[in-house]
């Protein structure tokens, strides 16, 4: 080890060890033998001492010597801070607390932006991988067909690799248990692309992305775990995917969950083997099925923009590729003079991003708020502790401590109490995490899976906000405390304060009144929007509804024995006790999928594409819409017979408006040339979200065009438990389907409903959460002032009671206080919170951000809170015994 | 002129003088060393306490020097000063470097008479 680094290393070690009494010992050897030399040669005591020099400063000077003296001094400031705390518990308890609430909610929302948002994928340079994506008609579309992905991956000199991927549920069949797994569908070139190495075995490959190649299976590393205990066996081995053999040929290293972010794929397969697997869903590797998602990496040196540009010049010749002769011409055209763009790619894709994004924005300003209110308090109770300490400081300074060391020492007391609130908030951040996920991930049928274990960055912004926590918000106190210097040290012998009229404390409980304000406003205002979506009438009734989603065609259905063995399932659960009605059709309200297309009504296109679904009889009855006019479809209105149709009144109120709908004529050409006649009219539903208006919709009759069913969704209306409902249900569907691969999911229209509102659900808890925690954060800091200002006022108020002053005038005193600071604090707030709502008024529903009500029950719900924190210094100044207070002084 | 001469004790010149003393005399407590440096200079270099010992602490942590406690003749404790292996390469290094800038600037002189 080098010279210099060897002594700073053990400087370093010297710093937490004490020598003292070495040092004394030999120096007073030293002093000792120069004594006994001076004496030989008869030289006085003062001049040896002169040679020798100060055993004090010796040893000062060895000190440094032996120690790296700032850490020593930081070392000592820490440990005699640490002290101190601990003599006044409750006053480090309240500031650790209040800094840890406000640490941990915002690590908690930032670790969850960063596990979505920012994260890299565990991949060779991440940032160099961008995502493609199409532009066709200047709007953006994520996800490509099968058929141009490999032409994209052939241009070699643009990028190294192109990849696409999606995800997928997959039957696993292991002995007599079959499983779904959430796996995910890859190109050939997907691992090596993004540099993935395997942990055993070995990954896909191009070759294995072939039709007709061998059907193989790449495990996750925690899947490999948890399913196989870890076994290396298992690679070589062929296991049963779908009621086909597939061979496992890897395992994806440790961390790689696929570059889905959000889901985990446990089983990854190569698409080119998908019609191996599913021989009736090949026509999902042809271009009409827009499904995959790209990724790639240019090669090196060649920037996003001339990756581009050269893009453009390829892509049109490409671009035939992504098209079918079978698709309408729009389509086509559409897809032949669309583009590409890139975007970065790094951090993989995730549907959840355009989803939270927004929401997290908003949830990380709450938070932030939140952080503000209890920094208030923290610089509260420092500034109300500094003014308890004068006595001490005064100590300090009288020993000859300058006002630097004197803040240094403070300083290192509040940094000391941050960081412990910072440690404490991580641990409530990993508790709160695990929280969020749950709200998050409600309705959705696969739990959003995402790792919110904290990284560096998530580390570094909760170290960041500690310090400067500490730093900012104990400055002021620490400056305030040692303002009067040296010079008034130990003045006020009385141990009582002196009288600094202080307007910092009052102002921060005001600003903490404001600002929770803001955020009572906010949550009211989200918990609002929540309720007007669940209130609003979507033109059906949810609750009562299982629906029941069946794709017969795995089992071998096609044509009319599909439709025909539809109906036979929709008969039977009929049967099924309970059951009020039943029916059938292919979209369900709020459903996310969706078909509209232009008609013509009695010869007159529509301007705008209409809604379209087809539904059986009694679908509307089912869901609890109400028939306005006409007729719902019958056992009549199957294939053969005249084409009937119903309109909705949205539809009637935009193309029908002269009354009269029934009879009219509307022609479509899509799913087959027909002219149809409405027979009827429907109460308006929502189709895509709750927050639109109900659009028009044109409703065909299930049984009418055979030729377009695939799967289905059965919606049945029972009595009692719908759980009760679904396991019948769910056990009839395993007898029909057994030995097949036919998929079938149940799932209430309630929960289908709430899926679409997640954002708002999601809002409105976590605001109403932190809304919460930001009134008890004010309450305490409120409380915390007035119990301060009423110590301090013992004598005084001893003073008035001895002059005559009644208990119900000083409880009123002290109340009034606090009245006043409240009414300063709503009057700063609620412009404050006005201006603030404007950001999220696009996500309101049914009110506007300055919504009187909401307003008023924010500022009502905080006073009322802010006078029971009030209440309890206020009796204790009315309890005052005057002879204790006047004695006291 | 104590002051003075302390003044002119630098680093490097002072580890120099106790590394060659501890060579040449063998393990001694910190004012035998004192005393010797006196001793060799005529008296012109008094070291006191507050250079000597933080500079034999710093020998000590660059791993030059190695102290222990031990008896005096006289039986008292006191702490042992010697040089370690390093210590010497160290000396021979300086010892070389200080002959070669003596040696440029005795030319200089000599070039300037």
């Amino acid at each position: 080890m080098k010279p210099k680094v060897r002594e700073w290393c053990l400087r370093l070690w010297g710093t937490f060890k004490n020598r003292d009494a070495e040092v004394e010992e030999e120096l007073r050897f030293h002093l000792e033998m120069a004594e006994q030399d001076a004496l030989r040669r008869g030289a006085s005591d003062r001049e040896a001492r002169l040679r020798t020099g100060q055993p004090a400063q010796a040893a000062d000077s060895l000190r440094d010597q032996w120690t790296i003296g700032w850490l020593r001094d930081l070392f000592a400031d820490t440990r005699y801070g640490a002290r101190i705390l601990g003599r006044s518990p409750l006053f480090t308890a309240a500031a650790i607390g209040s800094l840890a609430l406000g640490i941990g909610a915002n690590t908690a929302i930032f670790s969850l932006m960063d596990a979505l948002l920012m994260r890299f994928l565990p991949v060779h340079n991440p940032s160099e991988l961008v995502e493609l994506t199409l532009v066709e008609q200047g709007r953006r579309v994520n996800s490509f067909s099968y058929p141009p992905i490999a032409a994209l991956a052939a241009q070699k000199d643009i990028f190294s690799g192109v990849a696409g991927c999606t995800t997928y549920s997959f039957d696993f069949t292991s002995g007599a248990e079959t499983m779904r797994l959430p796996g995910a569908w890859v190109t050939g070139e997907f691992y090596r692309m993004l540099g993935v190495e395997p942990f055993a075995g070995r990954l896909i490959a191009p070759r294995d992305d072939r039709p007709g190649a061998t059907p193989v299976a790449v495990l996750s590393y925690a899947y490999w775990r948890s399913r196989f205990a870890g076994d290396f066996g298992v690679i070589g081995r062929t296991i049963q995917i779908e009621n086909q053999p597939v061979l496992v040929i890897g395992i994806s290293p440790r961390g790689f969950d696929g570059a889905i972010v959000g889901s985990t794929a446990n089983l990854t397969l190569p698409l080119g083997v998908l019609p191996q697997l599913f021989p009736e869903r090949s026509r999902m590797l042809d271009a009409t099925a827009q499904w995959m998602r790209v990724l790639a990496r240019p090669r090196t040196g060649v920037s996003t923009a001339q990756a581009k540009a050269r893009l453009g010049v390829v892509w049109p010749r490409i671009a035939p590729l992504a098209t079918t002769p079978r698709m309408n011409r729009s389509r086509r055209d559409a897809l032949l003079n669309s583009s590409i763009d890139l975007m970065p790619g790094g951090s993989g894709f995730s549907d959840l991003r355009s989803q939270f994004r927004r929401p997290l924005g908003v949830l990380l300003a709450i938070t932030a708020l939140v952080l503000l209110i209890a920094c208030a308090n923290f610089a509260n109770l420092l500034l109300a502790r500094g003014t308890t300490r004068v006595r001490e400081i005064a100590l300090r300074f009288a020993i000859g401590a300058s006002r630097a060391r004197v803040i240094r020492q403070l300083l290192t007391e509040s940094v000391l109490l941050s960081a412990a609130g910072a440690a404490l908030g991580l641990l409530f951040a990993g508790i709160a995490g695990r929280s969020l996920l749950a709200v998050l991930s409600t309705g959705g049928f696969n739990p959003i899976a995402l790792d919110l274990r904290p990284d560096a960055r998530v580390l570094l912004f909760t170290t960041m906000i500690a310090l400067s926590t500490g730093i900012l918000f104990g400055l002021v106190p620490a400056l305030r405390a040692t303002a009067t210097g040296p010079a008034a040290a130990l003045k006020g012998g009385s141990g009582i304060a002196p009288r600094t009229r202080t307007r910092l404390l009052p102002a921060l409980v005001v600003s903490q009144v404001a600002l929770s304000l803001t955020l009572l406003i906010g949550a009211g205002l989200f918990v609002r929007t929540f309720q007007n979506l669940l209130e609003r009438d979507p033109g059906f009734r949810s609750e009562g509804v299982l629906l029941v989603e069946v794709d017969a065609r795995p089992a071998g259905f096609k044509g009319s024995r599909l439709t025909k063995f539809y109906e036979q399932i929709l008969n039977s659960f009929r049967q099924i006790p309970g059951v009020i009605s039943a029916s059938v059709s292919v979209y369900t309200p709020l459903n996310g999928g969706d078909w509209s297309d232009s008609v013509a009504i009695n010869g007159q296109m529509t301007s705008e594409s209409v809604h379209l679904n087809l539904t059986g009889p009694h679908y509307f009855e089912t869901l609890g819409t109400p028939l306005v006019l006409g007729r719902d479809f019958g056992e009549a209105d199957r294939a053969g017979a005249p084409y009937t149709a119903i309109v909705n009144e949205a539809f009637v109120r935009k193309y029908l408006p002269d009354g009269h709908p029934l009879g009219q004529q509307i022609a479509i050409a899509f799913p087959a040339r027909a002219t149809l006649e409405v027979v009827g009219v429907v109460k308006s539903t929502v189709a895509q979200s709750l927050r639109e208006e109900a659009p028009p919709f044109l409703y065909l009759s299930y049984f009418q065009f055979e030729e377009q069913i695939t799967s289905s969704t059965f919606e049945i209306r029972a009595q009692g438990r719908l759980a009760t409902t679904a396991a019948v249900v769910h056990d009839q569907l395993r007898a029909r389907f057994a030995g097949t691969s036919a998929q079938t999911r149940e799932q209430t229209l309630t929960e289908q409903v709430a899926r679409t509102l997640v954002q708002e659900r999601t809002l409105a808890t976590l605001g109403g959460a932190f809304g919460v925690l930001a009134l008890i954060l004010a309450a305490v800091g409120l409380y915390g002032l007035l119990a301060y200002l009423v110590a301090r006022s013992t004598n005084e108020i001893g003073i008035r009671m001895a002059l005559g002053a009644q208990r119900g005038e000083l409880l009123a005193l002290v109340l009034k206080g606090a009245l006043r600071l409240l009414a300063f604090g709503v009057a700063m707030g609620v412009p404050v919170a006005w201006i603030a709502t404007r950001w999220i008024g696009a996500m309101l529903f049914g009110l506007r951000g300055t919504d009187p009500a909401i307003t008023a029950l924010a500022a009502a719900l905080l006073a009322a809170t802010a006078l029971a924190a009030a209440l309890i210094p206020a009796l204790r100044a009315a309890r005052v015994d005057p002879l204790t207070a006047l004695r006291y002084e | 002129m104590p002051n003075e001469a302390k003044a002119n004790v630098f680093q490097g010149t002072l580890d120099l003088m106790v590394l060659r003393t501890l060579a040449t005399l063998g393990p001694l407590h910190g004012y035998a060393i004192a005393a010797r440096i006196g001793q060799v200079s005529s008296g012109a270099i008094q070291l006191n306490m507050g250079t000597l010992y933080p500079g034999l602490q710093r020998l000590e942590q660059q791993g030059f020097v190695r102290a222990r406690w031990d008896r005096t003749e006289n039986n008292r404790r006191a702490r042992f000063y010697s040089i370690t292996a390093a210590g010497r390469r160290r000396l021979d290094a300086q010892k070389a470097e200080w002959t070669r800038m003596a040696g440029i600037i005795q030319a200089m002189f000599a070039e300037g008479a």
